[in-house]
């Protein structure tokens, strides 16, 4: 039941190492290529709501006069996983705030890819394990109020500055988005893509329909079989060739 | 305009293809940024111990007399004036949850007010239906000029809310208007710094009338329980 002092709420600590500030940079130059090609960015906390609101607001609405406008919108529903599915577009931004037991925000994670969406992950305490997301700014301190200390603020500000800082160097994002996380053939070493299944197949020996970041494609699913909506799969030459787990 | 002027731009021609220098410079820059963040918020906390402290003894009296707290701010103020009454209303961690609304949250509410009787109102209305003497108002402005939160502010002093306000800069009508019981002002020109340190101070303030609520909260056995 004790509150905690500023000294034991991190202030007086070094509160952006050199990890972190590598990982804001990147984060901050894939946004800003996301958004060269006209990504909108959609924003999650869903146990810290404001922090969605405030990060769309930064971004459509900036504090620096005549910094461009992004399209940055929060999601608030109830059932987030659906909302953000139906929002986002491949080649958009998915962003959240959330810490890394947050169930909704760890499934929205893992099916960005199949959704041809970038995943930003910000948070504290305990991490999430590697590679859940494409980017994870993460704050290595465990009270469960840190969201509430400005810290968090500090670091979509951050984004947006450094964001900005890439739109003056165009020469770097003409690159296509092509940093979504893709996996990879185990059998050929070939490229395997994340793909969610739309629908149950009609019947046996039918190809499913799924989404991937190259839009909707029917694929074979006799490897994996039974398959129901919602089942990430990994997708080769036109079959599905695993599932992908939970 | 044929002048060949392109060496004074090395990157405006997009010839730039190597992506390290410029992740190293943003990740210094991030760097400076953040300490230049955390310096600034201990000298406002620093500065602002001693009004701290007084108006967090105010806030738990009035909490316990059954008092609300009502936030309010525009864009990202408004933002962090709902993480405040977020906080106070459900803090993590087995804190003494508290009653505290965001004026900004309704959108019903808010665009009914703004389109028929003007932006400025939005929270003085909301003020004149709910609050009463016993009430806090916390009001969140980076410039301290916000016609919309003087308005909320000056009716909040009128029906004898505690009043307190957020500002900037150099604190802006805020610290001049005599409307506020406590005003604390971050010394900064950057929006984003200050409401780095807004946030903060929004913190200390919770979290010391949580302390001075426990210190005066007797055995939970017989105690009122206001919600």
């Amino acid at each position: 039941m004790s509150v905690d002092s500023p000294e034991t709420i991190g202030i007086t600590a070094d509160i952006l190492d050199h990890g972190l500030a590598a990982d804001l940079s990147a984060a901050s130059l894939a946004l800003a290529r996301r958004f060269h090609h006209g990504a909108t960015m959609w924003c999650l906390a869903p146990q810290w709501e404001p922090h969605a609101h405030h990060m769309a607001v930064e971004f459509v609405h900036p504090v620096i006069v005549g910094k461009r406008a992004l399209p940055a919108v929060a999601l608030t529903a109830p059932d987030l996983l659906a909302q953000t599915r139906i929002a986002a577009r491949s080649g958009d931004i998915v962003i959240a705030v959330a810490g890394a037991a947050d169930i909704a925000v760890r499934d929205i994670m893992r099916r960005a890819p199949a959704w041809g969406a970038l995943s930003v992950w910000i948070g504290s305490g305990a991490r999430p394990e590697a590679g859940c997301a494409d980017h994870v700014l993460w704050i290595d301190d465990d009270d469960p109020l840190a969201p509430a200390t400005g810290r968090f603020v500090l670091m979509y500000h951050l984004l947006w500055e450094l964001t900005h800082v890439c739109f003056e160097h165009p020469g770097l994002l003409g690159e296509p988005p092509g940093d979504c996380g893709q996996q990879v053939c185990v059998t050929c070493s070939d490229e395997g893509r994340l793909a969610e299944v739309l629908a149950s197949p009609a019947g046996a020996f039918a190809q499913a329909r799924v989404r991937t970041a190259d839009g909707e494609e029917s694929v074979d699913v006799t490897l994996v079989s039974p398959v129901a909506a919602g089942d990430l799969l990994l997708v080769h030459a036109g079959s599905a060739i695993t599932r992908v787990g939970q | 305009m044929a002048e060949n002027t392109g060496f004074l731009y090395p990157f405006i021609d997009g010839d730039e293809r190597d992506a390290d220098t410029l992740l190293a410079d943003l990740a210094a820059s991030a760097r400076d940024k953040a300490r230049e963040s955390s310096a600034l918020q201990r000298s406002t906390l620093a500065g602002c111990a001693e009004q701290i402290a007084d108006a967090a003894a105010q806030l738990a009296q009035r909490f316990d007399r059954g008092g609300r707290l009502y936030s309010f701010g525009n864009g990202g103020s408004a933002t962090d004036a709902a993480t405040l009454a977020a906080l106070f209303a459900r803090p993590a961690g087995g804190h003494r949850p508290l009653p505290a609304m965001n004026l900004a949250a309704d959108q019903a509410v808010v665009t009914a007010l703004g389109n028929d009787v003007g932006f400025d109102l939005v929270f003085s209305r909301q003020l004149i239906a709910h609050a009463s003497g016993s009430d806090i108002a916390v009001a969140f402005s980076t410039s301290g000029n916000s016609a919309d939160l003087m308005t909320a502010l000056a009716e909040a002093s009128k029906r004898g809310l505690l009043t307190i306000g957020l500002a900037g800069y150099n604190g802006g009508e805020m610290a001049g208007s005599g409307l506020l019981d406590f005003c604390f002002v971050v010394a900064s020109q950057s929006v984003h710094r200050i409401q780095e340190s807004q946030a903060l101070v929004g913190y200390e303030l919770w979290a010391a009338t949580q302390r001075n609520l426990a210190e005066t909260t007797r055995p939970t056995i017989g105690r009122e329980v206001r919600m």
